[in-house]
């Protein structure tokens, strides 16, 4: 009953988003706005949570960043929080670096980072009276040490914070975000972060960090409001770390992977027919291999034979996958601009 | 770059450092090839090699003795097999070196109760760092046996490359600071093993920290401290001084492996820096997949008309077929351009190797002799 409650309230609010994202589209008369949005695009920047996952290096930022750039084109105010200790989102917002506290990096897209000591120190200050005391236990070496050496006080600090973004709310009582995307840290890490609520509990079973723990639970655990995504590239390992997610997600977890994107796939050029007269010309022509055209073949053999071996890892992804399946173009560059990575968010 | 290898006072260490997915693995199986087909008895330790990478190396997953690779598999151009001086590789699993050492050192009866112990759990599989301590951990180990001419050694693929240094260090610190068992000793009050409990209420300031973190937690961890000092610590912190002597000293050498991307790219320099300030010995750089252009390839715009004359390609192909090209030679340009970044931020060319982008993957034997014919 709740269930089904909870997914008309979403369906209502995915619609009041769509409505506004048309009168916005219709007075930037952009044509990139006037497009709908791909449902499964629509349904996950809906979610107030977004997990963007993965190994390391395959692109978990820049698939963070255009998704808040799609966020932003249907009127949305999304904050980017960065997990981890690499500065790779200010660096593309014009090499600043981002902090705790949110600062604005285009119209409607915010940017933070989760800093879990400044958030224990803040944790302290607040639940530990009188204050001397608190100040006394931020400043002793026993809280550097406990601050490394606890196990999951990272983590739960990280999600707490992730939390309160979610609740903030402004002076309209209305919440400041629509959408919250975490840039996660590589998976290990990031399997850590998510698990920590269910295993704390056990731990921690009274008192205030525990009433947090069940609220955090509650918001990881529900579908309408929190989705991971997954970012994997086209080759051996990421696949392979890819489905074994998958079922970590699912049975570990209890949140499915919504969304997997395929990050740098070769674009397929060359229809079947193209691929027969390539061959035609090579057993035709007089003069090769030492001809101009020759070293465009060359150049077409190597972009099909790395386009086939992609697409074995591709199909894989295509049939272990848990939710939707989007594969992003390989831009030939080997460092992306904020623009690019625009141009990529429209996910056609 | 890698001639050192052959020579007989060469490095007998070799350390493989970079982000992940850079190809770190691939790199040091085919640098313990080349080791072994250089007459050095060589073992590679490696992390979590791609399942046909492993197949190859004769690894079994969940298997951590040392495999000796079937290296007379191998055949050269002339058909005839490739004398090597042995080839072994070994998986490294953090929870099960650390299993291993409890085992090893603690007695039985303290045993399980370390294993149950919700710290050790963690400790052993999760923290920050505990892969990072088990290679070097495992690193010393074989290096004392003495069995091998030449290890090498692929690190954990943390988010940043220098983690692998600082992490071992970090997670000493926690674990072995007299500081820390100064702050807790008297507040545990006396019993036997595992009636220990924390007096929390004797000292404001762990009253406080239990408040944030519960009683039950702080209990637990004091628990841990206490075995782990009473039965761990002194041969831990006496072999990670050992293993950052062999690390900094002339037998070991430090490879910094990237592909030609921005991030493992500025990862890499900024571990070279890292290596040269505390004076640890840096070999070089190894850049994997390069997209290289062929000498006889136009750099430049194509000649439409002049390429496609006499031919009956239709416009789509040509269109496509020229657009293709650009692309790749596009790929071979940026790829340049990032080499060129490096060497000129280094300030070297000569320690830097660049290694082409395979037409296949690199999955067995011969595709790593191959690739070990750059170094």
């Amino acid at each position: 009953m709740s269930a089904k409650n909870t997914a008309k309230n979403t369906a209502k609010t995915t619609d009041e988003h769509l409505i506004s994202g048309e009168k916005k589209a219709s007075v930037a008369g952009s044509s990139v706005l006037e497009e709908p949005a791909a449902a499964w695009l629509d349904r996950l920047l809906s979610r107030r949570l977004v997990f963007v996952m993965g190994k390391g290096g395959v692109g978990k930022t820049t698939i963070s960043i255009a998704l808040a750039s799609a966020a932003e084109r249907m009127n949305k105010k999304v904050l980017l929080a960065e997990i981890g200790d690499t500065d790779s989102i200010g660096r593309l917002y014009g090499d600043k670096a981002l902090t705790e506290v949110p600062r604005r990096l285009t119209q409607l897209i915010w940017g933070a980072r989760v800093d879990p000591k400044a958030e224990l120190e803040a944790y302290v200050r607040s639940h530990v009276t009188p204050g001397f005391i608190a100040g006394k236990i931020v400043r002793s070496r026993l809280f550097e040490y406990l601050f490394d050496a606890t196990p999951g006080l990272k983590e739960v600090m990280s999600l707490g914070r992730l939390w309160r973004w979610e609740k903030e709310e402004n002076s309209l009582a209305r919440a400041t975000y629509d959408l919250i995307i975490v840039d996660a840290p590589a998976t290990g890490h990031a399997m850590s972060l998510l698990r920590l609520p269910d295993l704390l509990i056990n731990m921690i079973r009274v008192g205030p960090v525990s009433n947090q723990i069940r609220g955090l639970q509650r918001l990881l655990k529900n579908r309408q409001k929190t989705s991971l995504v997954l970012v994997s590239l086209p080759e051996e390992l990421p696949v392979n770390e890819a489905i074994e997610f998958y079922s970590m997600a699912e049975n570990t977890l209890d949140m499915p992977v919504a969304a997997t994107f395929i990050n740098c796939v070769y674009p397929v050029v060359f229809s079947r027919i193209n691929l027969q007269q390539i061959e035609s010309i090579e057993s035709s022509d007089p003069a090769f291999p030492l001809s101009a055209l020759s070293r465009l073949i060359a150049s077409a053999r190597i972009l099909t034979r790395r386009q086939s071996d992609q697409q074995k890892h591709i199909k894989e992804i295509y049939a272990k996958s848990t939710g939707h399946v989007q594969e992003i173009p390989f831009c030939f560059t080997n460092d992306l601009t904020i623009n690019q990575i625009r141009e990529l968010s429209s996910f056609n | 770059m890698l001639n050192c290898i052959n020579e007989p006072d060469g490095p007998e260490i070799i350390v493989c450092c970079g982000s992940g997915g850079v190809g770190k693995t691939t790199i040091s199986a085919a640098i313990g090839l080349h080791g072994a087909l250089s007459g050095k008895k060589t073992i590679v330790l490696t992390i979590d090699p791609a399942k046909r990478l492993a197949d190859s190396l004769g690894l079994k997953r969940f298997d951590s003795d040392a495999q000796r690779v079937p290296v007379e598999n191998l055949v050269a151009g002339d058909d005839s097999p490739i004398p090597d001086a042995g080839l072994y590789a070994m998986m490294l699993d953090a929870k099960h070196t650390f299993d291993q050492l409890i085992s090893r050192y603690a007695p039985s009866e303290l045993q399980k109760k370390i294993f149950k112990n919700r710290y050790y759990q963690h400790l052993s599989n999760n923290m920050a760092g505990s892969h990072e301590y088990m290679a070097m951990e495992k690193l010393y180990e074989i290096f004392n046996q003495n069995q091998y001419d030449l290890i090498v050694l692929d690190t954990p693929p943390s988010r940043r490359a220098l983690d692998f240094l600082e992490a071992p260090q970090r997670m000493l610190n926690i674990l072995g600071h007299n500081f820390f068992m100064r702050m807790f000793k008297p507040y545990l009050k006396a019993g036997r093993w595992g009636v220990r409990f924390l007096n929390i209420f004797a000292s404001p300031v762990l009253k406080g920290v239990s408040k944030v973190l519960g009683k039950q937690a702080l209990d637990d961890f004091a628990g841990f401290m206490q075995l782990w000092d009473d039965m761990m610590f002194e041969g831990f912190s006496r072999r990670a001084t050992a293993v950052k002597e062999l690390l900094a000293g002339n037998k070991t050498l430090f490879l910094a492996v990237s592909t030609p991307q921005r991030l493992p790219m500025d990862e890499a320099i900024f571990l070279s820096e890292k290596l040269l300030i505390n004076e640890m010995p840096f070999g070089g750089f190894i850049i994997n997949r390069v997209n290289f252009s062929d000498p006889n390839l136009e750099t430049q715009g194509v000649n439409s008309d002049k390429v496609f004359a006499g031919t009956r390609i239709d416009p789509e192909l040509r269109q496509k077929l020229i657009s293709v090209h650009n692309n790749i030679l596009k790929m071979a340009e940026n790829d340049a351009r990032s080499v060129k970044r490096l060497m000129d931020k280094t300030g070297s060319e000569k320690n830097v190797l660049q290694i082409p982008f395979a037409d296949s993957e690199i999955v067995g034997l011969d595709d790593l002799y191959r690739l070990s014919r750059f170094f």
